[in-house]
Parts: structure tokens; C-alpha cells; sequence
């Protein structure tokens, strides 16, 4: 089990409206929910693990690493941080195809992964993806866009995935069905999930450890 | 007067004062070759100073620059040139009123070196090694240039020496490229030599075919054509005349 | 004196050429190291790079003629040790016209990368890429039109560039005598018709580079 602990505060200000994030939890589920209402500041927790937003003071640590500390002025950057992000609208490369968008994380240089080998082919065949593999972005379903998105942070091997809100864009039956492929893919792949929804179904259906916030703060279960 | 007739007689001698001002103080416009430079600003304020409420404004450029603007119509009231070539053609144009065209000035063309350059003796030292970069005015618009391309060419140096001939837009931006020692010599006048005496040398005078000679008029649309015709009379006269030769140029005999 | 009107019109060609590319290099690493965040330094040195925008020619031609002359600070040294003198030469025109262009692809540089949606280059970095990764294979593939329109703007900038050229790189036919110096010097010679020719000339040249403009902006509009 990996466990993740996060304890931070975050004070920010924008057009005179404040908000300060004060959040702490411990984790050693496989499948960890954020769950409140908008503007609870989930994303925010979920981009300070990923490294991007920087606590003002604080620190997160996973799997025995210490990924962030105010008091040691520890700040591992996001790409060293081993993490995968699925963001609320996808952020698919609109400029690369399917197979390049998935492909990605296989070179980490200047110049773009090659996406026409086996090993990507078969990761884009265990999502469903292999028909599309040649398409853009912007000609894909909600539902197609969302399983590039699961599939690119997950070929790049993450110890930890987060995901914002990954089933908000998506109709009710779609939901249902992608909620169970999320699941079977957290025990296929033993990958630790931090989940930000606000929808009850959700939760009850994914279960896991539930942490509950609200304005910018974990609140005790009822 | 009572309080009220006082004020209003106030207020007529301001009116006055001020609608009648502009008729009596003139501005004269000057337009002279690059090379008159200091010395015309020496003898603005003069003529200034002689004729108060009037105003002498200098306009600089190499002559042909001048007749090309006097060509199109521009409004200046005097014409100094560095040629009579560039007069002859304001004559043909009609740009000036050749009635009161007269000489006022001689000059000298000489060879400068930058400070640290080796002084050549003759011109055909040019061609060595020491000299990648000589000034000229551009032939086809600044006197001193033509000038000097005659010297040239009668020295039979003119082909030989184009790659290093740096053409400039009028005498003292070829002062100036020596002085910075961009350019390692130039042709110039011995009056600009004087102006930058200590960042460079005169190597030798440059025996030109026609003596250099300012020649001075009243433009034809001149609006101040009275006033004008005393600027050209004071540019000649002795005082004038010994504040040119101050600067380094020769009179010219009436 | 006078050459054929060929001549400035290649001149001019390379000249600007030259100098688009120079000041597009530039441009993109000043845009990139300038960045999304705006702080008093940042604005500051955007103001500085700027000043060649706002300040007139001669000035320009002026500082340059300065700094660049064989006893400036960059021209002695460039003299001692390569031997190499800028001052009427065609490279000294590149390089007055490549500052004369610079902040033109400055600022449509840095508007083109800001344009680019944050979260794609907060998913770049969540898959393992440095900066430098995140920049050549995120934000330029995208921002390219904004940049490329920039370089078009430079290209014509650098086209008519006079006063500073005409200051450190002087009107020498042939060599340094672009088309806009070209048809000055007629003018004052009083060479109307090959005033003319030239005035036509460029005009073409411009109408050129404006439909070439428009063809390699308009390609991938969807």
C-alpha cells in the first residue's frame, strides 16, 4: 500500500475575492475520493500533489517520498514527481494525433515519440482506442477523449494518478460504464487513484476513502 | 479716465500689440550646404541681433539636397550653395531671383586622416594598404564629393579606388566617419577639418579643377524677398566676411 | 556610382532575410524567457527590448554606430579578436535591421505562447518532460501562426529599414545599398525615373510578401 499524506495551506487572492486551502488528510487506500461541492478547492489540493500549484507552507508525501516540505525547502518538480494527471477537460494535444498523444511520455526529448511501434499499439488496443488511432482530438466523442487522456498519463507508468473530476463531461449511462472501467483498471494496474467528484453516485459506486472538503478545508465525515 | 475707459484702452494696446507683432518680426528661412554650418549659426545671430523681433532658421543639407526641396516648392528665402553648378541649376529652375546672386565665400578641399592613420603625401597612396575606407560625399548630391571625384579623376585614381569609397549623404557625415575612424581618410573641406582639428589630420590640399565658391540668392518665392535681400548684403559684408574667414574661408573678390 | 536596379532589390533580399531570422531566434527566446507570469522586472525588460519600436532611426543608427564602431565596447572587441569590422558592411545592415524588427517578434511571440492553454504544458510536465521538451513539442507547435506572423511583420520592417542602416552601414551601391537607400540617393540626385523603377520595384516586393503572408496563415484554418 502507498500512503499519501498531505498537509498544506495555500492563500490566494484574485480580483478581491480570497480564498485560503488548509487541507490535511493521510491515505493508504487504493482509491482515495475528493468529494464537495465547487469551489471546494479539490483541484487545488490535487495540483499542489502534482506539484502544480506550490503550498505556502506544508508538505506531501507518498510512498515514503517526501514530494513537498516548506520547513526542509523541498520541492520536487511535477515531472520528477513520477505522478499522472487526467485534468477535467482532457488537456489532449491538439496538434497530435491519438497515438502521438498516448505515445508521448515515451520520449522525453525535444522531438516527438515515435507512436507507430508495438508496445503503443497494444496500450491504445486495451483501451479501445486502436480504430482511432489516427484522429485528432478534436474529432472524438467525450467518452473516446477521456480514455486517450487515461491512457497517456498511464503509459508513462505514474506510482500515483490523479484524476479531476474524470466522468463531469460525460452523460449518465457513459458514466456508469467508465466508472467500472476506471475501477477494473486501478486493480489491473495497481495503481493508487486520487479521485475529485462531486457527484454522489460516484462515490458510492467507486467507494474507496472518502475525504470530504469544503471551502478549502477537510471536513469529518457525518 | 474713468475705471472702465482705462481698462478698455488697456485691452485696444494689447490687441494691438499683439495682431501687429507678426507683421513687423520676420522668420527667415536659410537653407546653406552642410559645410556653412557654424559659421551661418554665427552669422543668424548677428543678422539676429541687428534686426530684432526677426528670426533667421537654418535649414542644412548637402546643396543638391536643397535645390531638389527648392524645386518641389519649399519655402525657403534664402540659398547658400558649396557650387555654382547647384545655383546655375536653381537659376535654370527659377527657383531664385538671380539679381541678387552673388559669391561670398571661398574654400579649400583637402585630404583628412583619422588620428593614428599614417599621413600619405600624394593621393596615390590611397591606394595602400592602411586606407580600407575612404569618405566621399556622394558625387551626385554633395559638392564637396564632385570636387573631389574631379581631383580623382584627373589623378586618373577614380576606378581604382571605388571598393574603398565610402559615399556619404553630405561633407560632414564624411568628417564624422573619419573623426570616429571608421573611415581611415575623406575628402572634406579645410573649414570642416578645422571643426574636428583634434580627432583629425590634414594630409594635403586637394587642388580642385574650378576653385570652390559659395555663391548666395534670394529664393524666387521668397515672402520675405526684402528682408532677404539684406541677409545676402550682411553675409557680404566685412563683418560677415571676417567671421568666414575665422572659420577658415577665403574671401572672394566682389 | 549608381548600379543596376537589380542589385539593391537582391541586397535587399538577403539583408532582411537575414535579419528576420536573426531577430526570430531572438525573439522566441526572449518571448520564452519572459513568460506567462507578469512582474515589475519582467515588464521592465519587456519595455527595454521594446525601445527599438519606439525609438526614431537615427537614434538607433546612432547607438549602434556607437557600440559597433571600431572604438565602441562590442566593435573593438569584435576587431582585436575576430579582425571582423560591422560598420559598412551587409552584415552591419542585417543587424541594424534585425534590432529594428526585434520587438515586433517579441511581443507577438510572447502573446502567441501566453494564447497557449496552460493546462497542456501543466500535462507535458506531468509526463515526465523538462522545460525546454515542454517548449519545442507543446508551446511552439502551437503558437507557430502567431510567431510566424510576427517573423512577417519583422521581414517587412527589416524590408524598409533606413535610418540605422543608412547610419552604421552607409549607402554604398552594391554592397550595402538596400532599395529604400537605393531610392533616396535617386531622389537626391535627382534621378526621378530610376527613383521610379525602384518605388515600383518595391512595391511589387511588398505586394509579394503580403500574399505570401496570407497564404501561409490561411492554410490551417479550420
Amino acid at each position: 500500500m502507498m500512503q499519501l499524506r498531505v498537509a498544506v495551506t495555500k492563500y490566494l487572492q484574485a480580483d478581491r475575492r480570497e480564498f485560503r486551502l488548509d487541507v490535511s488528510f493521510e491515505s493508504d487506500a487504493d482509491i482515495t475520493i475528493l468529494f464537495g461541492p465547487s469551489g471546494a478547492g479539490k483541484t487545488l489540493t490535487l495540483q499542489a500533489i502534482a506539484g502544480l500549484l506550490r503550498p505556502d507552507q506544508g508538505a506531501i508525501r507518498f510512498g515514503g517520498r517526501l514530494l513537498f516540505d516548506s520547513a526542509q525547502r523541498v520541492d520536487v518538480p511535477t515531472r520528477q514527481r513520477d505522478i499522472g494527471f487526467v485534468f477535467q477537460d482532457y488537456a489532449l494535444f491538439p496538434h497530435l494525433t491519438v497515438g502521438q498523444n498516448v505515445a508521448f511520455a515515451r520520449s522525453r526529448g525535444w522531438r516527438q515519440a515515435r507512436s507507430t511501434d508495438t508496445a503503443n499499439r497494444r496500450l491504445l488496443e486495451s483501451f479501445d482506442l486502436a480504430a482511432c488511432a489516427d484522429a485528432f482530438p478534436a474529432q472524438l466523442s467525450g467518452g473516446q477523449r477521456q480514455r486517450v487522456a487515461l491512457a497517456r498519463a498511464l503509459a508513462a507508468t505514474p506510482q500515483l494518478l490523479l484524476l479531476d473530476e474524470p466522468f463531469a463531461a460525460l452523460d449518465a449511462p457513459l458514466r456508469a460504464r467508465l466508472r467500472g472501467e476506471l475501477l477494473a483498471l486501478q486493480r489491473s494496474r495497481s495503481v493508487p487513484m486520487v479521485v475529485i467528484t462531486h457527484d454522489p453516485d460516484d462515490v458510492s459506486a467507486l467507494g474507496g476513502r472518502v475525504v470530504l472538503l469544503q471551502d478549502g478545508q477537510v471536513r469529518a465525515p457525518p | 479716465m474713468q475705471a472702465f475707459h482705462r481698462r478698455r484702452f488697456v485691452a485696444l494696446c494689447l490687441a494691438a500689440a499683439l495682431i501687429t507683432a507678426p507683421v513687423f518680426a520676420a522668420e527667415l528661412t536659410v537653407s546653406a550646404a552642410s559645410s556653412l554650418a557654424n559659421a551661418f549659426a554665427d552669422l543668424g545671430k548677428a543678422f539676429e541681433a541687428a534686426h530684432p523681433g526677426d528670426k533667421v532658421v537654418l535649414n542644412l543639407a548637402a546643396s543638391d539636397v536643397l535645390l531638389r526641396q527648392l524645386e518641389q516648392g519649399a519655402p525657403a528665402d534664402v540659398f547658400a550653395s558649396a557650387d555654382e553648378v547647384t545655383m546655375d541649376r536653381a537659376a535654370a529652375a527659377k527657383s531664385i531671383d538671380t539679381t541678387t546672386r552673388r559669391d561670398f565665400a571661398g574654400n579649400t578641399l583637402v585630404l583628412i586622416v583619422a588620428a593614428g592613420i599614417k599621413v600619405p603625401e600624394a593621393l596615390e597612396e590611397l591606394n595602400g594598404a592602411g586606407y580600407a575606407h575612404v569618405a566621399i560625399g556622394n558625387p551626385e548630391s554633395v559638392p564637396a564629393g564632385r570636387y573631389a571625384k574631379q581631383a580623382l579623376v584627373d589623378a586618373k585614381l577614380w576606378d581604382g579606388l571605388q571598393t574603398r569609397l565610402v559615399p556619404t549623404q553630405n561633407v560632414r557625415q564624411a568628417l564624422d566617419y573619419v573623426a570616429r575612424g571608421e573611415a581611415q581618410a575623406g575628402f572634406v573641406y579645410a573649414t570642416d577639418a578645422a571643426v574636428q582639428k583634434d580627432k583629425v589630420r590634414v594630409a594635403l590640399n586637394v587642388p580642385t579643377a574650378t576653385p570652390v565658391r559659395y555663391p548666395i540668392a534670394v529664393t524666387a518665392a521668397s515672402a520675405h524677398a526684402q528682408l532677404a535681400s539684406r541677409f545676402v548684403e550682411f553675409v557680404v559684408s566685412t563683418d560677415a566676411q571676417a567671421a568666414l574667414g575665422r572659420y577658415g574661408f577665403t574671401s572672394v573678390a566682389p | 556610382m549608381p548600379v543596376g536596379a537589380l542589385t539593391p532589390l537582391l541586397l535587399t533580399l538577403k539583408v532582411a532575410l537575414c535579419a528576420t531570422l536573426l531577430a526570430t531566434l531572438f525573439g522566441v527566446l526572449f518571448a520564452r524567457m519572459l513568460g506567462r507570469k507578469r512582474s515589475v522586472t519582467r515588464d521592465v525588460a519587456e519595455s527595454v527590448l521594446t525601445l527599438p519600436l519606439v525609438l526614431p532611426p537615427t537614434v538607433l543608427g546612432y547607438y549602434l554606430l556607437v557600440v559597433l564602431g571600431r572604438n565602441g565596447a562590442i566593435g573593438s572587441w569584435l576587431l582585436d579578436h575576430f579582425g571582423i569590422t560591422l560598420i559598412f558592411t551587409w552584415q552591419g545592415a542585417v543587424i541594424a535591421a534585425a534590432i529594428a524588427a526585434f520587438p515586433l517578434i517579441l511581443r507577438s511571440a510572447r502573446a502567441a505562447f501566453t494564447d497557449v492553454d496552460r493546462s497542456l504544458e501543466q500535462a507535458a510536465r506531468t509526463l515526465g518532460l523538462r522545460e525546454p521538451a515542454v517548449f519545442f513539442r507543446v508551446t511552439l507547435p502551437l503558437a507557430w501562426r502567431g510567431v510566424l506572423a510576427g517573423a512577417l511583420l519583422a521581414f517587412a520592417r527589416a524590408m524598409g529599414e533606413f535610418g540605422a542602416t543608412l547610419m552604421i552601414a552607409g549607402s554604398l551601391p552594391g554592397r550595402t545599398q538596400t532599395l529604400a537607400l537605393a531610392i533616396y540617393d535617386a531622389v537626391m540626385a535627382g534621378d526621378d525615373a530610376r527613383a521610379a523603377t525602384l518605388v515600383w520595384i518595391s512595391l511589387l516586393l511588398a505586394i509579394v510578401v503580403l500574399l505570401i503572408a496570407a497564404r501561409l496563415l490561411q492554410r490551417h484554418t479550420p
